[in-house]
């Protein structure tokens, strides 16, 4: 499901089944150094992470990306968003990002650190296929968590 | 002063038939054109979408085939990529979505080492036959839907999603 008004009401009926969240985590740096990774980073992000939703739509709300500018503590973020996710009820979180900065937060246990793969400059053919085999990497890690938990 | 002058009575129905006519055309044109418009349009080529699959290639045994189009959603507007599960069925051409009928998800074929033969949806454990068939005591309430399909110079192309005809 995506976090929109006309999916909504679908989740709300069927929470039940659906019991599993994902949240990007972007990166904001518009400096003059960081602003391509940055803005290359988070289009990844997004079309992982949508490509994501749509295998597993049935079972997984897509959040909103959360971006946030590059000197945020992460900490503070991170436990934000946990604590809002558990009073939704919410089984399994799963935190994705390609900022390094996160890997040393330890309070977020289901965080998946991916490495920006640039993909603007490919054409739409194969840039689709890198990115199915990029999913093909977070795929198991989300049924792992699913089987074990049945 | 010449003979046939125009009395005052003629000139005020001739003025009044005039503006009349006008304004009852002006009336019953467009509906006219209306009416007829629908036999006038032409047969657009249909919404067939030719995919790289040689048709000489597909087997019996279920393969995904993707495509993509252009989607406008509101003012944005993206590829979109889709994909299909497509085999042969003797000379027939069978093309299913891939989208559970349960609540969305993408479903495998053979997705599962339990099951061969079926498709799964790794979600909650939907299964379906080959021909689309939703097993019973799996989530899914309906059979897979159906892609209507045409052969165009020996490739694939895919038509409208309709509720699968095979199964019956």
């Amino acid at each position: 499901m995506l976090f929109a008004g006309r999916e909504i009401n679908q989740y709300i009926e069927q929470k039940e089944y659906i019991d599993t969240a994902v949240v990007p985590l972007i990166e904001l740096d518009l400096g003059a150094g960081g602003i391509r990774q940055s803005s290359a980073a988070a289009e990844y992000m997004i079309s992982l992470t949508s490509l994501l939703e749509r295998q597993f739509k049935g079972r997984l709300l897509l959040l909103p990306p959360v971006s946030y500018p590059k000197n945020s503590d992460r900490a503070e973020i991170g436990s934000a968003i946990r604590k809002e996710l558990e009073s939704s009820g919410i089984k399994h979180v799963f935190y994705m990002t390609s900022d390094v900065k996160w890997r040393s937060e330890e309070d977020l246990d289901r965080l998946l650190w991916l490495p920006a793969v640039p993909v603007e400059h490919m054409d739409p053919k194969f840039r689709q296929s890198v990115m199915e085999d990029q999913l093909r990497q977070v795929l198991p890690l989300v049924l792992e968590a699913w089987n074990a938990s049945s | 002063m010449s003979n046939n002058r125009v009395s005052r009575r003629q000139f005020l129905s001739y003025t009044i038939m005039g503006v009349g006519g006008f304004m009852a055309s002006s009336l019953v044109l467009p509906m006219v054109r209306f009416a007829v418009d629908p036999a006038l349009q032409v047969e657009g080529d249909s919404d067939f979408i030719v995919t790289d699959q040689l048709v000489s290639e597909l087997t019996e045994e279920p393969i995904r085939v993707s495509f993509s189009y252009e989607q406008q959603d509101a003012w944005y507007t993206s590829e979109v990529t889709n994909d299909a599960w497509v085999y042969k069925a003797g000379d027939e051409i069978i093309a299913l979505s891939p989208v559970c009928k349960h609540l969305g998800c993408t479903v495998q074929w053979e997705g599962s080492a339990d099951f061969p033969n079926q498709f799964f949806c790794p979600c909650h454990n939907g299964r379906y036959e080959k021909n689309g068939n939703n097993i019973p005591g799996t989530p899914p309430l309906g059979p897979l839907d159906q892609f209507v399909v045409e052969v165009r110079d020996g490739y694939l192309a895919l038509g409208e999603v309709k509720p699968n005809f095979i199964v019956s």
